[in-house]
């Protein structure tokens, strides 16, 4: 209960800052049409290529986009801030793990950023959809009810994953005043790897697989693969068994980088 | 109009420095700052404002939040461009010149700092001495006077952003003066500060007028900066000039009822029984020469005119009549002369 | 109270009237202070030794990798809007050094910057200063870390000259930096127009950030690939494609499929500066209007 009560809280925060939150939409879409006269150009009248065609490539970028919110793509220094100015000490004394507060909190915020952010993006495209796509082409859409479920299984994965990434990172502030750098460059691999600036099955296959043993691959690339109808089957489980993984490896190296750095927070007293 | 009697002013000789030592370093005349809003009447900030500052003074300019005293400032340093009225200091117009002017002209503004946020403060101090080309010796000698009365070494290394309140305000006064401006102006410079800090703000200032002449404008919200500080006084309220003279001449004259709050021995039940304990007439506490003007349980506060009597004598007949525990002695604030002042419509006292 | 004879201070310190001095000192003292701004934000930046490296990194790497995945595309779709990946690396070089450089320098003018100098109240600390206001403004703020976004631009540029066979002429040659200087000083007007604009208003930052930041990512590209509708605004009423896509056309001889005459491949570095000229007036309009009505 305590967990609910504290993502209800950092929702409704986050949602009296709807000005921020919707400040920037307006040049992400613009980004997100510049991407799609790429992948537009790049087709040059193919029917598919790496298996997706071009309306759905066009319905990849307003996932891509809509995702920035929630999964805090361009950067994200909550616990760094926290750590550093000495915030931290109090948010240890609470009933609550850590890291199960900061969870619950990001979820919260996700979920407005979803709201205020990625419905909106994606109802823009959808509605300029015939002005953006070749014509008689759709946006499109999961194939039914199953994979619309696995597409929202896949989403929740997705975020924990990011989150997972996101919290060690920022743990990196235990260690060194200069988190900031470290946790700007981690960010600026995940938009090369997660399939946030084209998917994944573009690139060549050496370079997927690299990508691939990263955790980030399993971020935006999943909901791609998921939501597109790329992978079917045995094969959806199966990615998604491999996010539940990830996050329970995020998740728990995390807590174990969370307890050295708080220990050695302590020695050094703070 | 009551005004402090300087001298008139002298004839100009040309664009030069040097000038006759008694003419007027500060002089306005009808100043006005309008304000035009969307929707809104226009908003007279300053309104017509007329005084004469002469060298080395050091005077206080009060009044009330809104009353213009920023905007007068901001006319003085050259930050805003009247809407009407003459202004110079040192014999020129600020806004005009402002290179020219701002050299000559030290500013502090309480709520924010003119020094640069990310470099540590010698650093800042450096980079002033170069823009005011202050010439090494002058600026060794200051450095060393200021770091010394304003106890600046603590943090003369630490980056502004991480001074305290109290640490940042000194480093902006000894921004201010490093380059011997012949006019120090100050916005509100003890706000936020506690009393320690307050006092020696208010010292340096003093040494600063009194050992090197600087002639000092200062705007501020407490009385107490006045008090300590400044012989002569400007109230402005509204946009217009109510006074300007001596301090204890304005308490004197407008000043209004004095208080005196006592706490009696027990709390004292109405006789009666019908709750009304708070009478203001019960006759129990009826003093000659005051009024009660609040009850609440044993606190009993009393008003009463300084004409009429003194304090002495008040809490004498006061503590005659009843078994007094505490007091204390209240004074009108700033705020309500003020109000008295512009209520009665004291415009050209006598 | 105080002395009946008020002294005033007696030394010597700044000569007021800068008409006394001679012009050309004066110029000398101007450029002196802005190194030392520029050198004592240096400096504080370059404490953070492992932080800075990480940024510069960082920088190098972001657009590196953005580069990257459109590089790794090329693998498979081999051309973009009938361009190699050497013209899209040359064009996007070419745009990142200018762009990356135009942030750097005018780093004091950064719209989001700029304006919470002006909210907090602490521009008028540079209106107090005997100093020139642009000046100080540029020297408010420089972010050495895009030395690293710069490098990388030189990096994907130095990639396309290996790939490319450009057949160089005096002229080109010639040409080149004043494409870098056309965009740098067309970017660098958005730049102050956008700070200018938050003497009034805070609320139109996201719409200069379109043509800004917008502005960039559109040079990446060849100009033929987009909507009809953007490519007429972004040429007519915000001439941005002047400034890298035509340019480009010339210096690697390549056919024009958007059907403009010639000339308009080498009118950039004229928008670029003649928007600068513009964005200079607007800031001296904001100037005189903030000190006329105060925040």
């Amino acid at each position: 209960m305590l967990l609910y009560a504290i993502a209800r809280q950092s929702f409704r925060r986050h949602l009296t800052y709807r000005a921020a939150a919707a400040a920037g939409l307006l040049t992400n879409f613009f980004f997100g049409i510049v991407r799609v006269a790429v992948l537009t150009a790049l087709y040059d009248g193919r029917p598919e290529a790496a298996g997706i065609t071009l309306p759905a490539a066009i319905t990849f970028t307003a996932l891509s986009q809509a995702v920035i919110g929630p999964l805090a793509a361009f950067s994200w220094f909550d616990v760094m801030r926290s750590v550093h100015s000495g915030e931290i000490a109090g948010d240890l004394l609470r009933p609550i793990g850590y890291l199960t507060y900061w969870l619950a909190h990001d979820f919260g915020r996700a979920l407005t950023q979803f709201l205020l952010r990625g419905v909106p993006m994606l109802i823009g495209y959808v509605l300029l959809f015939p002005w953006i796509a070749p014509a008689d082409t759709h946006f499109v859409w999961p194939q039914g009810g199953a994979m619309w479920t696995a597409t929202g299984v896949c989403a929740v994965l997705a975020w924990l994953i990011s989150f997972g990434w996101r919290f060690l990172s920022n743990l990196s502030a235990f260690w060194s005043p200069d988190a900031r750098g470290i946790i700007r460059f981690v960010f600026s691999l995940s938009w090369f790897a997660s399939g946030f600036l084209f998917p994944l099955r573009y690139f060549p296959d050496w370079l997927q697989q690299l990508c691939a043993l990263t955790p980030f691959a399993y971020t935006v690339n999943a909901i791609t693969e998921v939501y597109l109808g790329l992978q079917r089957g045995g094969d959806v489980v199966r990615l998604l068994a491999i996010q539940a993984a990830w996050a329970v490896a995020l998740l728990a190296a995390g807590a174990l980088v969370l307890r050295a750095g708080v220990r050695r927070l302590v020695i050094l007293g703070g | 109009m009551t005004h402090h009697p300087s001298a008139a002013e002298a004839p100009r000789t040309g664009p030069l420095v040097e000038r006759p030592p008694l003419a007027p370093l500060i002089d306005v005349r009808d100043l006005a700052k309008h304000f035009a809003m969307r929707r809104r009447p226009l908003v007279r900030a300053v309104d017509g404002v007329t005084f004469r500052v002469a060298p080395g003074e050091l005077v206080g300019y009060l009044g009330p939040n809104g009353a213009g005293k920023s905007t007068t400032l901001k006319m003085l340093t050259g930050l805003l461009v009247p809407t009407s009225g003459h202004v110079t200091v040192a014999g020129r117009i600020p806004w005009r010149e402002r290179r020219a002017h701002v050299a000559t002209i030290g500013a502090v503004f309480g709520q924010r700092t003119s020094l640069w946020w990310d470099l540590p403060v010698i650093e800042s101090f450096d980079l002033l001495r170069y823009i005011y080309r202050i010439p090494a010796e002058r600026y060794r000698a200051n450095l060393d006077t200021f770091r010394d009365l304003l106890d600046l070494d603590a943090f003369l290394q630490t980056p502004v952003r991480s001074l305290s309140l109290g640490q940042r305000m000194r480093a902006d006064f000894a921004a201010a003066m490093l380059h011997d401006p012949t006019v120090l102006f100050l916005d509100e410079p003890t706000i936020g500060l506690d009393v320690v800090a307050k006092e020696r703000v208010r010292r340096f200032i003093r040494h600063l007028n009194a050992e090197r002449g600087t002639t000092v404008l200062l705007t501020t919200h407490d009385l107490a900066d006045v008090e300590r500080l400044c012989h002569r006084v400007l109230i402005i309220d509204g946009g217009r000039l109510l006074y300007d003279g001596n301090l204890a001449e304005l308490q004197r004259r407008f000043g209004g009822r004095r208080e005196l709050v006592v706490d009696l021995a027990e709390d004292v039940t109405d006789i009666g029984g019908d709750g009304s304990a708070s009478r203001l007439d019960d006759p129990r506490f009826a003093v000659s020469g005051a009024d009660v003007i609040a009850r609440d349980g044993p606190r009993i506060t009393y008003a009463f005119d300084r004409d009429e009597t003194t304090a002495a004598d008040l809490i004498a007949r006061v503590t005659q009549r009843l078994r007094v525990v505490d007091l204390a002695l209240k004074e009108p604030d700033i705020e309500t002369t003020v109000r008295r002042i512009y209520e009665e419509r004291l415009l050209d006292g006598a | 109270m105080m002395s009946t004879m008020p002294h005033l201070p007696s030394h010597p310190t700044a000569r007021s009237s800068s008409s006394l001095r001679p012009p050309l000192a004066d110029l000398h003292h101007h450029l002196g202070l802005l190194v030392r701004l520029v050198g004592a934000q240096v400096r504080s930046q370059l404490q953070y030794r492992v932080s800075f490296t990480m940024d510069v990194v960082s920088s190098f790497l972001m657009f590196g990798f953005e580069f990257g995945a459109l590089a790794a595309l090329f693998v498979r779709f081999e051309t973009l809007g009938g361009w190699t990946l050497g013209e899209v690396a040359f064009m996007g070089g070419l745009t990142a050094v200018s762009f990356k450089t135009m942030d750097m320098l005018f780093s004091g003018f950064d719209p989001p910057a700029f304006g919470e100098h002006v909210r907090k109240g602490t521009f008028d600390a540079i209106l107090l200063r005997p100093a020139p206001l642009t000046l100080q403004v540029l020297g408010s703020r420089f972010v050495l870390m895009r030395v690293g976004a710069i490098a990388e631009g030189v990096a994907v540029f130095a990639l396309a000259l290996w790939l490319v066979d450009v057949h160089w002429t005096a002229a080109k040659l010639t040409f080149l930096p004043l494409v870098v200087i056309g965009q740098l000083a067309f970017f660098a007007a958005l730049f102050v127009i956008g700070s200018t604009v938050t003497f009034w208003t805070v609320d139109s930052i996201e719409a200069m950030n379109i043509l800004t930041y917008g502005g960039h990512e559109l040079n990446q590209y060849p100009a033929h690939i987009y909507p009809l509708g953007l490519r007429r605004f972004f040429t007519y009423v915000v001439p941005t494609l002047f400034l890298a896509y035509y340019p480009t056309l010339y210096l690697l001889d390549k056919p024009d499929p958007t059907g403009m005459p010639s000339w308009v491949r080498f009118i950039g570095p004229v928008i670029g500066l003649g928007a600068f000229a513009g964005a200079t007036a607007i800031w001296h309009i904001g100037i005189r209007h903030y000190r006329s009505t105060g925040t």
